[in-house]
């Protein structure tokens, strides 16, 4: 075995093999060493993912304080409770407008910044590296850091002030109507030059003889944007708006750091509401009937980005 | 980062190579270039002021700078503890991870074995998977098992939830590395162990430094799991401790901004160091639940 040096002859030998004792012994090691190569993982998984995850679902038929020995199976009871609460649609309204406010934030700002980038100019390295910086930092420096922007006396506040426009100065993050959006554009700050990247490298694939043959029949630059990139990076663009569809209901830690939901429950989101029917009020089943439909919408979300991706791959 | 966006110089979309008017290129790149990093460097400068300095010149440099706020967060904000045990839970994860996603990314990418195409999928669904949304019965395995308010117990689940993105990215990378290589050692007699460990892992070692990076990232960052799991203050990470030492300290802004200065300079400097698997690593593992 030691001397042919081509995988054919491995592969006849193993055939040669398999014929005299069905699998032969060398195939079964084989098999039984990659086995253990992913032990590590599948165990790991199965335990603490897989397992957790259908226990959720499993949680969500009964009425249990998370400490007694018995629990109560409640069947349907918890859903139906579910969509009755109005803190439940509130919620998830507040995941739709957050998905509004950093999808426009991440294409307008992602879009500019990249188109911007994509001419050959000078510093788009440090451009580049700047915009990135937030993408790196921790959710909760990012809730900290936007708290004293918002503060009453804050950066933005002094802002307004100092260019006439005292009026508009408020406590960004205690009133009501606008707290939601200016966390979420908090929140923009540490994602969009995330997409700024995804969308320059998109930008960067389109056939630059486009450009050329519109440039012939006289089109101008803004012509050019609407007509040729932006058509060309339809699937980048979806998938900038579904990652952040995900991520909108997915967020926790800004809100938890910021606002914990309040005030009175203008920033409630599904995962800050799970965490407190099942950290806080003990209600371990009603948690986790929140916590399916939170897993139900992030896998048609994700289920829909996979698809769009494997398709732009090819 | 270079890398990640071809180098090609191409012409602007406008049509032009060099627009003409430079200013209008320069100037929204400018204002959110100071979008970006303003409200984090301004955080840093306020971590070396005096609270005098603070008043007087807000936005200004922090000259002479001051270490009093550094070394109070350090010593009486117990940052020096937060940031031992982040330490340990962050490095603890990055080795782990790389073990097993290697073996197991590896596994998936140059070994045939019955049931491939299946484990491989099932891991898929792994990817979509929020935390927050398993975060109840998580925290009640944990407690059955006892690791509730140990490092272990963070380190466990951070390694197990980002497993399946770390897999693909390491699938991916032993599969670009020429079939030959493996067979031939095959023939001459190598063992699978002996392959994976002389041969690929070395060739490998781009793909290891990006999940070593990410996760050092995630896990450095990570909020939720660490407050969940962990209850006594002593194996609080940076984040949790940020967060509960926020509510005792609200207004002393220098504290606060030299507690954000030690959970994020960090990982600042790596990415400042390795930006290019940085970005290339973000950009394809977008989609870590």
């Amino acid at each position: 075995m030691a001397v042919q040096p081509y995988s054919r002859s491995i592969e006849s030998l193993r055939a040669a093999q398999r014929g005299r004792s069905g699998l032969s012994r060398s195939v079964l090691q084989r098999y039984l060493v990659a086995y253990l190569f992913i032990l590590p993982v599948l165990l790991l998984y199965v335990v603490f993912v897989l397992r957790p995850t259908l226990q959720t679902f499993w949680l969500a038929f009964y009425d249990w304080n998370g400490i007694s020995v018995d629990r109560e199976w409640v069947g349907l009871a918890n859903f139906q409770r579910l969509l009755a609460d109005p803190i439940f649609w509130q919620a998830l309204q507040h995941s739709l407008i957050w998905t509004v406010v950093v999808v426009a934030f991440n294409l307008a700002v992602g879009l500019a910044a990249a188109a911007l980038l994509a001419g050959n100019i000078r510093g788009r390295l440090l451009f580049q590296l700047g915009y990135f910086l937030p993408v790196v930092q921790a959710s909760i420096v990012t809730a900290m850091i936007w708290r004293w922007i918002y503060a009453p006396t804050g950066v933005l506040n002094t802002g307004l002030e100092t260019l006439g426009l005292g009026f508009l100065t408020r406590g960004w993050l205690g009133d009501f109507t606008v707290v939601l959006p200016a966390l979420a554009i908090a929140s923009s700050w540490m994602t969009f030059g995330l997409s700024v990247v995804i969308l320059l490298a998109g930008m960067q694939g389109i056939d630059p003889t486009l450009y050329d043959a519109a440039r012939v029949d006289g089109a101008g630059a803004g012509r050019m944007f609407f007509d040729i990139t932006i058509p060309s990076l339809r699937n980048t663009i979806t998938i900038v708006i579904l990652l952040a569809l995900v991520d909108a209901f997915k967020v926790f830690d800004i809100i938890w750091a910021t606002t914990e939901g309040g005030p009175i429950r203008t920033t409630e989101v599904l995962s800050t509401y799970l965490f407190k029917e099942g950290f806080q009020q003990n209600q371990y089943g009603y948690g986790s009937a929140i916590a399916v439909a939170l897993s139900l919408i992030i896998l048609v979300a994700s289920i829909l980005n996979l698809t769009l991706r494997e398709r732009g791959d090819d | 980062m270079t890398d990640a966006i071809p180098r090609s110089v191409r012409s602007f979309p406008s049509g032009e190579r060099r627009p003409r008017a430079w200013w209008l290129v320069y100037i929204p790149l400018t204002i959110l270039f100071i979008f970006a990093v303003a409200p984090l460097l301004l955080t840093w400068f306020t971590a070396f002021k005096t609270d005098q300095q603070q008043l007087v010149s807000p936005y200004g440099l922090p000259l002479p700078p001051t270490l009093d706020n550094l070394g109070e967060a350090w010593t009486v904000g117990r940052f020096s503890i937060y940031f031992k045990n982040s330490l340990i839970i962050s490095i603890a994860d990055v080795i782990g991870m790389v073990v097993i996603s290697s073996l197991a990314g590896y596994a998936f990418a140059r070994l045939r074995f019955p049931g491939q195409k299946l484990l491989l999928y099932g891991l898929l669904v792994g990817l979509t998977i929020p935390v927050a949304a398993i975060i109840i019965p998580l925290y009640l395995t944990m407690r059955d098992f006892h690791l509730l308010n140990t490092y272990s117990s963070v380190i466990i689940a951070d390694i197990a939830l980002a497993a399946p993105i770390f897999v693909f990215i390491m699938r991916a990378f032993f599969k670009d590395l020429p079939g030959e290589l493996d067979d031939a050692a095959r023939v001459d007699g190598a063992n699978e162990l002996q392959i994976f460990w002389q041969i690929m892992l070395p060739l490998a070692r781009p793909g290891l430094m990006t999940v070593a990076l990410l996760e050092f990232l995630w896990s450095w960052n990570d909020l939720l799991l660490p407050l969940v799991f962990l209850v006594s203050d002593d194996l609080r990470t940076l984040p949790v401790g940020m967060l509960f030492f926020q509510g005792r300290f609200t207004i002393d802004y220098g504290l606060m901004s030299a507690g954000v200065l030690i959970l994020s300079l960090p990982v600042t400097l790596l990415f400042l160091i390795f930006q290019r698997d940085f970005v290339k690593g973000l950009a394809s593992g977008a989609l870590k639940g």
